[in-house]
């Protein structure tokens, strides 16, 4: 009679049954919280990463920067380029409208960040030209 | 009367007439014939495993209805087979004041009282003696008894039984099958379980990469909040290029000019030369036509714009 009670097996299965059950249940939660901590993370990786590379690559800016303001219209519109440790500053204080034109068109369809820009009309075919790119 | 002292265990003899026991610690039990059946039988079989297996169907006939266990054990050539109901006999030691975990162990009269030389009274109405080498149990009236059994001097034999709290309920096949069932389930559940943790590990580590693959800060606080600032000069850049889309994109009338174009801090502010008051209509349909918020005033023949972005 000294042997080990049925019931107090049956109880310890049932206990460890349970436990189980509560550790199943808590890894599943914590399985799922990692899933989408996860999926936040590289949303956010990926919006970082492409918001980066289009606005904050600083060589980037300045090879695109460069290779528009080689085109045969701009290379002789007397637009100087200041670089500095953040940002490129382009200035003319005359350029004729139509590499304006062409200079804004080039500009605005990339991806650069704009943090200043002024234009000033001096004549009708002229202007003065301020424009910051930050990176 | 019935008590025998062997090392720290006492011994009872206990009869459904017995008297109430005062037990303190643990005792051994012996069943008087009249809580279980008895049977000598010849079998031909090897082993007592293939006894066992008999054993039902050797008592069938025989038993009032009831939940009974089984057992046996050889004697010489034959065997000596067992029926006894486990919650009868605990139902019995507990009205004896004997509780089940104060029982070290059951046996048989059968077992430890075969030796018996001469009949034993075990109280006013009852007296025990061996017939046919079965010991049995008879009324006080038919056979008389000078002595009364002593079990303070008996040596144990090794056939004990176990008593199941639940046999009447649950048969050991079925408690077996539960529990095997109960386990299978664990060892089902815990591999989830471990399952489970290596998934979360994997993909814990994968985040891990992509701190390192997308340069990301240590935290997730700092880069959200980098997100936001990305996007919000993102969405400046985008309102910037649309307003000026629309800027340079205008028909001026004849003497109409734009003077300005100044952008800083998510200001951009225009001067329109040439133009009286009232002859700006057609920009502000332009403007209204592209959804472009902004604030206007006249200053001599110059019209300020100041959209916001």
């Amino acid at each position: 009679m000294n042997r080990i009670n049925p019931i107090h097996i049956a109880i310890l299965l049932v206990v460890i049954l349970l436990f189980s059950i509560l550790k199943l249940n808590a890894a599943k939660e914590e399985l799922s919280l990692a899933k989408s901590s996860y999926k936040e993370t590289l949303a956010l990786a990926v919006k970082l990463d492409g918001l980066k590379r289009n606005y904050f690559d600083k060589m980037k800016v300045q090879n695109e920067l460069g290779r528009i303001l080689r085109k045969p219209a701009l290379r002789s519109a007397n637009i100087v380029k200041k670089v500095s440790k953040s940002s490129i500053i382009l200035s003319s204080q005359n350029i004729d409208l139509k590499a304006l034109n062409t200079l804004l068109g080039k500009v605005l369809n990339a991806t650069f960040y704009i943090s200043e820009l002024k234009i000033k009309r001096l004549s009708e075919k002229n202007a003065s030209l301020k424009m910051e790119i930050k990176w | 009367m019935f008590w025998k002292f062997k090392g720290q265990v006492d011994t009872v003899f206990v009869d459904s007439n017995s008297a109430s026991f005062k037990v303190d610690k643990s005792v051994n039990v012996i069943l008087s014939p009249a809580l279980y059946w008895v049977k000598k039988v010849s079998l031909p079989v090897k082993s007592m495993r293939e006894v066992r297996s008999l054993l039902e169907s050797l008592f069938e006939d025989t038993l009032p209805e009831g939940n009974y266990s089984y057992t046996a054990y050889k004697e010489g050539e034959e065997y000596l087979i067992f029926a006894y109901e486990d919650k009868k006999i605990i139902d019995i030691l507990s009205d004896k004041g004997i509780a089940q975990g104060q029982i070290n162990a059951v046996y048989f009269a059968q077992s430890e009282l075969s030796n018996l030389k001469s009949p034993k009274k075990i109280d006013k109405e009852s007296v025990l003696l061996v017939k046919d080498a079965i010991v049995v149990l008879l009324p006080a009236a038919l056979i008389e008894a000078d002595e009364v059994l002593d079990v303070s001097n008996l040596s144990l034999s090794k056939h004990t039984i176990r008593l199941k709290q639940f046999g009447h309920l649950v048969n050991d096949k079925s408690l077996y099958t539960i529990a095997a069932l109960f386990l299978v389930l664990i060892i089902l559940i815990l591999s989830e379980y471990f399952i489970t943790q290596a998934k979360v590990e994997k993909i814990q580590t994968q985040q891990s990469e992509l701190f390192t693959l997308y340069k990301l800060k240590p935290t997730m606080l700092q880069n959200r909040s980098m997100l936001k600032e990305y996007e919000k000069i993102y969405k400046t850049q985008t309102k910037l290029r649309e307003t000026l889309s629309v800027l340079l994109g205008l028909s001026l009338q004849k003497g109409h000019a734009m003077k300005l174009l100044a952008y800083k801090g998510k200001k951009l502010n225009v001067v329109f030369s040439g133009l009286k008051a009232g002859q700006e209509k057609y920009l502000i349909t332009a403007f209204k036509r592209s959804k472009l918020q902004y604030t206007a005033k006249f200053k001599d023949q110059n019209w300020y714009v100041e959209f916001s972005l």
